[in-house]
C-alpha cells in the first residue's frame, strides 16, 4: 500500500538548487515564483522572440527545425502521453501536412503535351494551408481512429504503424504527386506592409519564417496546457487509469480517444505544413518509420505526458542530430590516441558518428524505458503510473477484457460453488487496489 | 398509467457467455424512491445484472427500460447520461488522481463537450468548472468534513472505507435518478458497515435518489431494503418484502444448502 | 473462382497465375517460420516482439558471413549443398535463438510488470539497435549474394510456370520444422510448460513450472525458427543481405501471425502462406505491383486487426486479463 516505498531521498544537488531558487529574490519575489506556471512560459517566449538577435542567423535554421519537431512531439504527446494510445505511424500526419502544403503552394505538376513544358498551378497560398493542412491531417486522424481505437493498445500501435507505411507509399504511387521524385513546396509569399516587405523566401534570412514557427509552437504548447487542465484532460487521465470506470462516469470512450487522436494528428499536420514550407521540396522518402520513432523518442526522453519534457526532448534530439554527433566525430578523430596509426583505437578515426545516430537513439530509448521511464522532466501522474503505482485491473480496452474476465469468474464461481463458502468478498479487492 | 412510479424495469433479461447462461430471464421492477436489493450466493449473476443495466454488457435477450425508455445497447456513458450511476464491487477509483479530481470526473457530463469551449476555456467552460468544483466539495462534505480535508490526496492513499465513499461521491456527481451500489459494505468491519447503512439511507433522503444495491450481508439488506430480489444460478428465485424473503424456503435452500455463511 | 476467370483468359494467363501462387507459397513458407516466433512470444507474454524481424535479419547476416568464410561464391550441388545448408541452419538458429534470449533477459524481463506499452517501446528500441549495428557494420546498401541452388527446373512450362529445386527445398524444410515444432509443443514436458504458462502464468508457477525458464525457452525457439527462416531466405530467394530486411519482413510475418490468429501456432503457418500469396498476386497483377504490394499487405494487416483481431483460427491461447 505504501506509496513512499519507491521514493529515494532527494540528491544533494537538487536540494541545493531548490534552496537557491527559493532563497534568491528578484524584485521581492523568490526566483521559483518566476519559474512556475505561465510566468515561465512568458519568460521563455520573450527569450525565443529575441533569440534570432542574440545568436545571429546561424542557429535560426536549427531553431526552425527544432520548432517543427516540438510541434510534432507536443502533438504526439496528446495521443501517447495524455490518452495513453501508442501511435507508431505519426509520420503519416506529418506527411499529409507536408503534401498538403506542397500541393497547395506549388500545385500539381503537369506536362504540357504541346510544348513539353512542365507547368504547375498553385491552388492556395501558405496561410490558409496552415489551417487546411492541419485540418486534413486531423480528419485523416479521425478517419483512421474511428475503426481502430477499440483495439487493445499494442494492436493499435501496429495498425497505426501500417497506416504510417501506407501513406508515403500512396504518395509515391499516384502520379499526381510525381512519385519518388517528389515535388516542390513553396514558402509563404512576401508580405507587403506599406514600405516594409517581409520576405520568407530568402534562404539566407530565415528570421521571418522563424517567427511563423515560433507562433505555431507557442499556440500548440498553450493549447496543450489548456487541454491538459480541462475536463477533457481529466477524462484522458481517467481512461488511462481505468476505462470501465471512466465510461461509467460518463466519459464517452470512443469520442474522447478520437479527440486525442484527431488533435494529435492536427498538430502533426501543422508540423508538416511548416516542414513543407521550410524544406522547399518533399518526396515520399522523407517520411520513413524513423520519423515516427524519433518523435516517440523525444517524448520518452523528455517525459511522457509532460509538455516541457517533450519540448526539451525535441530540443535535445535535434541538438544531438545536427550538432553533437559532428562534434563527437571531430573530437574522436582529433584525439591523439585515435590519431596514432598504431593505436588499437585507430579504427575509430574512420567512424562517422552521424551515421550512428539511430543506433544512439535506440540505445537511449532502451535505457530510458528501462531505467527512467518517466523521462527527464516527468509528469507527476505519469511517473506514478509508470512505476506501476495503483495499476488498474486492465488498462487497455478494458470493457472487452472485463467481459471475458467476468465471464471466467462467473464460470469459476459456478464450478466451485459447492465447495466454497464466501471468501470475504473484500479480500480480493484490497489486494488488487493496493498492488 | 399506474406505472408512473416505475423507474427501472428489466424484462426477461438474459445473458450468456459461451455456453454458460449467467443471467437467465430476470425480471425486476424498481420504483422511484425505493431502496431495492439484489442478493444471492457468489456467482449468482448479480454483478452481471449490474453490468447489463449499465451497458458494460449487452443482454443476449430481454429489455431494460429506464422511465419507460429502453436503454439496451447504450454505451456506459449514455446510460449515465440517462440517469444511472454506479459503483463497483472492487472499487474502481482513478488511483493516481486526487479525490477531488475523481469526483470531478464523475461530473464529466456536466461540462461543455465542444472542443472550442474546452481549448479556449470559454466562459461557459469556466462556469462549469467552478460549479463542478463547488459541487464536488459539497458531495465530499456529505461524508463529513474529514472527506473534504482529503480532497487533494491521491485516491490510492485513502483507507478502504474512504475509497468507497469517494466512489459514491463520484457516482453522485452526475445527479443520477438511480444509484447502483455493488456491495457497498464489502470488506468493512461492523462499525464501518453500520456507518455505510446510515449514509445509504441518507443518500435517498438528501439526494432523492433511488437506490439499487447488491449486498452480501443479509442483516444489512434486511434492515435497509424496501424490496429484495434473490438470484441463484442467474435466475430470480424470489422477490418481495424483507420479511417475505427471510422466510422463503427457496432462498434458505439457496444459501444454506451450499454451506454458505450468511 | 478467380482461378477460373484467369484460366479462361488463356493458358498463358493461367500459368502466370500459377507462378504467382508458387512465388507466394515459397515466400509464405518463410513468413510462416518467422510468424511462429511472433506467435509463440505473444502467446506467452502478450508482447509484440518488435525486434523479431531484426533477429531474422541478423540470421541473414550470419548466413552471409559463413558462406563467405566457406569461400562459396556460386552455385553448389549435391551432398555438398546439403551439408552446407545443414551447417547454416544450425549456426543461424543457434545464433538467433541465443540473441533472442539475450534480448528477453536484458530488455523485456525487467519490464514484465510495467505498463503494457513499456515493453513494446523497449522492443522497438531493440529493433532500432539491431538494425543500426548491422548498418554500421555492413553499410547502408544491399550486398549481393550468390544463389546456392542450381537453377535446374523441375517443372518448366513455357518458361512461365517454373518450379526449381530451391522452391521444393524451402517448402519442405519449412514444413518439417513446423511439424517438429508442433510435436515439441504438444508432446514434451517443456512444451506443456509453455502451454501452461501461456494459459495462466500464476497457476503454472504453482504447479512447479519455472516461468523465467519457460519464457526464455520460448524466445530461444522463436529465435531459432527465425534463424532457420533467415538461412532459407538468404540462400534461395533474397540474392542480397541488407540491414533493413527485418523491418518489412518482420511486419509481414507479424501480419501473418495476426491473420492466422496470434497465439495460435497453426494460425501462424496458415497466415504465413496467405500473406505470401497475397503478396505474390499483388506483385503479379496490380499496376506497379512491387510498390503497391506493400500497401496491400499493410492494408490486410489493418483490416484484419480492425475487423477480426482474433484472426482466422482465433486464439487457442486465451487472452489473459
Amino acid at each position: 500500500m505504501s506509496v513512499r516505498s519507491g521514493t529515494r531521498p532527494e540528491p544533494a544537488w537538487r536540494a541545493r538548487l531548490r534552496a537557491l531558487l527559493r532563497d534568491t529574490t528578484l524584485a521581492g519575489r523568490p526566483l521559483e515564483w518566476y519559474l512556475s506556471g505561465w510566468r515561465l512560459a512568458l519568460i521563455l517566449l520573450v527569450v525565443m522572440v529575441i533569440f534570432p538577435w542574440l545568436v545571429g542567423s546561424t542557429f535560426v535554421a536549427d531553431a526552425i527545425a527544432v520548432g517543427i519537431y516540438i510541434t510534432l512531439a507536443v502533438g504526439l504527446n496528446i495521443v501517447v502521453g495524455y490518452a495513453g494510445l501508442l501511435d507508431l505511424g505519426y509520420v503519416a500526419f506529418f506527411a499529409i501536412g507536408s503534401y498538403a502544403e506542397a500541393t497547395g503552394t506549388f500545385g500539381a505538376l503537369q506536362l504540357n503535351s504541346v510544348t513539353g513544358e512542365v507547368i504547375h498551378t498553385p491552388v492556395l497560398p501558405f496561410w490558409p494551408l496552415l489551417v487546411i493542412g492541419a485540418l486534413v491531417a486531423g480528419i485523416f486522424g479521425i478517419v483512421l481512429g474511428a475503426p481502430t481505437l477499440r483495439l487493445r493498445g499494442d494492436y493499435l500501435a501496429i495498425v497505426t504503424l501500417g497506416f504510417g507505411e501506407i501513406v508515403p507509399i500512396l504518395f509515391n504511387y499516384f502520379p499526381f504527386w510525381f512519385g519518388n521524385t517528389g515535388m516542390s513546396a513553396l514558402p509563404p509569399a512576401d508580405i507587403n506592409l506599406g514600405g516594409l516587405t517581409i520576405t520568407f523566401s530568402d534562404p539566407l534570412n530565415r528570421i521571418p519564417f522563424y517567427y511563423v514557427v515560433l507562433a505555431v509552437v507557442a499556440l500548440v504548447i498553450l493549447g496543450s496546457f489548456s487541454l491538459r487542465d480541462s475536463s477533457l484532460g481529466r477524462a484522458w487521465v481517467a481512461i488511462r487509469e481505468d476505462e470501465t470506470a471512466a465510461a461509467s462516469s460518463g466519459v464517452n470512450l470512443v469520442r474522447t480517444k478520437l479527440l486525442a487522436f484527431g488533435l494529435g494528428a492536427t498538430m502533426g499536420g501543422l508540423g508538416g505544413v511548416l516542414n513543407g514550407a521550410y524544406i522547399g521540396a518533399i518526396s515520399p522518402n522523407d517520411f520513413p518509420f524513423f520519423v515516427s520513432i524519433t518523435v516517440l523518442m523525444m517524448i520518452v526522453l523528455g517525459g511522457i505526458g509532460s509538455i516541457w519534457g517533450v519540448t526539451l526532448g525535441a530540443i535535445i534530439l535535434r541538438f544531438i542530430d545536427v550538432d553533437l554527433l559532428g562534434r563527437i566525430s571531430q573530437f574522436v578523430q582529433a584525439n591523439p590516441v585515435v590519431n596514432n596509426p598504431v593505436s588499437p583505437l585507430h579504427f575509430l578515426s574512420t567512424v562517422d558518428f552521424n551515421q550512428a545516430k539511430y543506433l544512439i537513439y535506440g540505445i537511449m530509448l532502451l535505457l530510458m524505458i528501462l531505467f527512467r521511464p518517466q523521462g527527464i522532466i516527468p509528469d507527476v501522474r505519469r511517473r506514478r503510473e509508470l512505476k506501476g503505482i495503483g495499476a488498474a485491473v486492465e488498462s487497455t480496452s478494458a470493457i472487452g477484457v472485463l467481459e471475458r474476465e467476468e465471464a471466467g469468474a462467473e464460470l469459476a464461481a459456478v464450478d466451485t460453488l459447492d465447495q466454497t463458502t464466501y471468501a470475504g468478498p473484500g479480500s480480493d479487492d484490497i489486494g488488487r487496489s493496493g498492488d | 398509467m399506474a406505472n408512473d412510479d416505475v423507474l427501472l424495469q428489466l424484462s426477461g433479461v438474459t445473458r450468456t457467455f459461451g455456453g454458460l447462461t449467467a443471467v437467465d430471464g430476470v425480471d425486476l421492477t424498481v420504483r422511484r424512491g425505493q431502496i431495492y436489493s439484489i442478493i444471492g450466493p457468489n456467482g449468482a449473476g448479480k454483478t452481471t445484472v449490474f453490468n447489463l443495466i449499465t451497458g458494460i454488457y449487452r443482454p443476449t435477450s430481454g429489455d431494460v427500460t429506464l422511465d419507460g425508455n429502453s436503454i439496451v445497447g447504450y454505451t456506459p456513458d449514455r446510460v449515465l447520461r440517462a440517469g444511472v450511476a454506479r459503483t463497483f464491487q472492487n472499487i474502481r477509483l482513478f488511483n493516481n488522481m486526487t479525490v477531488l479530481e475523481n469526483v470531478l470526473v464523475g461530473q464529466h457530463v456536466r461540462f461543455p463537450g465542444d472542443l472550442i469551449s474546452i481549448v479556449f476555456h470559454l466562459p461557459n467552460y469556466n462556469r462549469a468548472e467552478r460549479a463542478a468544483r463547488a459541487r464536488a466539495i459539497e458531495l465530499l462534505g456529505f461524508f463529513g468534513p474529514s472527506m473534504v480535508a482529503l480532497q487533494d490526496e491521491y485516491a490510492l492513499n485513502l483507507s478502504y472505507a474512504d475509497r468507497r465513499r469517494v466512489e459514491v461521491a463520484r457516482a453522485l456527481g452526475s445527479n443520477p435518478k438511480l444509484l447502483m451500489l455493488d456491495e457497498p459494505t464489502a470488506g468493512m468491519n461492523d462499525a464501518e458497515t453500520a456507518e455505510a447503512v446510515g449514509y445509504i439511507q441518507a443518500l435517498r433522503r438528501d439526494f432523492g435518489v433511488t437506490i439499487l444495491l447488491i449486498e452480501h450481508k443479509l442483516q444489512v439488506t434486511m434492515g435497509l431494503s424496501d424490496r429484495i430480489a434473490v438470484l441463484d444460478y442467474g435466475k430470480k428465485i424470489a422477490e418481495g418484502l424483507p420479511d417475505e424473503i427471510r422466510t422463503n424456503e427457496l432462498v434458505i435452500e439457496a444459501y444454506l444448502g451450499r454451506k454458505a455463511a450468511i | 473462382m478467380h482461378t477460373m476467370a484467369l484460366a479462361a483468359a488463356g493458358p498463358a494467363g493461367f500459368l502466370n497465375f500459377l507462378q504467382a501462387i508458387k512465388i507466394g507459397i515459397t515466400a509464405g513458407a518463410i513468413y510462416a517460420l518467422v510468424a511462429l516466433g511472433y506467435t509463440l512470444v505473444y502467446g506467452i507474454i502478450e508482447l509484440i516482439n518488435f525486434a523479431h524481424g531484426d533477429v531474422f535479419m541478423w540470421g541473414t547476416q550470419v548466413t552471409f558471413v559463413l558462406i563467405t568464410a566457406l569461400g562459396i561464391t556460386s552455385t553448389i550441388g549435391g551432398w555438398q549443398l546439403v551439408g552446407v545448408l545443414a551447417l547454416l541452419v544450425v549456426a543461424a538458429s543457434v545464433f538467433c535463438g541465443v540473441l533472442n534470449v539475450t534480448i528477453e533477459r536484458l530488455a523485456y524481463r525487467p519490464l514484465r510488470r510495467a505498463p503494457r506499452l513499456a515493453p513494446l517501446i523497449a522492443a522497438i528500441a531493440v529493433s532500432f539497435i539491431l538494425e543500426n549495428i548491422a548498418e554500421l557494420w555492413r553499410g547502408p546498401g544491399q550486398i549481393a549474394f550468390p544463389n546456392l541452388f542450381p537453377s535446374t527446373a523441375l517443372i518448366n512450362i513455357n518458361q512461365t510456370f517454373v518450379v526449381e529445386y530451391r522452391d521444393v527445398f524451402i517448402v519442405v524444410l519449412a514444413l518439417v520444422i513446423m511439424f517438429a515444432l508442433s510435436r515439441f509443443i504438444l508432446g514434451t514436458k517443456l512444451g506443456r510448460a509453455m502451454r501452461a504458462t501461456a494459459q495462466d502464468p500464476e497457476a503454472a508457477q504453482l504447479m512447479g513450472v519455472n516461468i523465467n525458464t519457460t519464457i526464455a525457452l520460448t524466445f530461444l525457439l522463436g529465435g531459432a525458427l527465425a534463424g532457420a527462416g533467415a538461412v532459407v531466405f538468404t540462400v534461395s530467394t533474397a540474392g542480397y543481405v541488407w540491414f533493413f530486411t527485418g523491418f518489412q519482413f518482420g511486419l509481414y510475418a507479424f501480419t501473418a501471425a495476426v491473420l492466422g490468429g496470434i497465439g495460435n501456432v497453426n494460425g501462424a503457418v496458415l497466415g504465413g502462406f496467405m500473406i505470401g500469396i497475397v503478396e505474390g498476386l499483388s506483385i503479379a497483377y496490380l499496376p506497379q505491383g512491387s510498390i503497391l504490394s506493400t500497401a496491400v499487405v499493410f492494408g490486410v494487416l489493418v483490416l484484419v486487426l480492425v475487423f477480426r483481431p482474433t484472426g482466422f483460427l482465433g486464439a487457442q491461447v486465451p487472452d489473459k486479463a
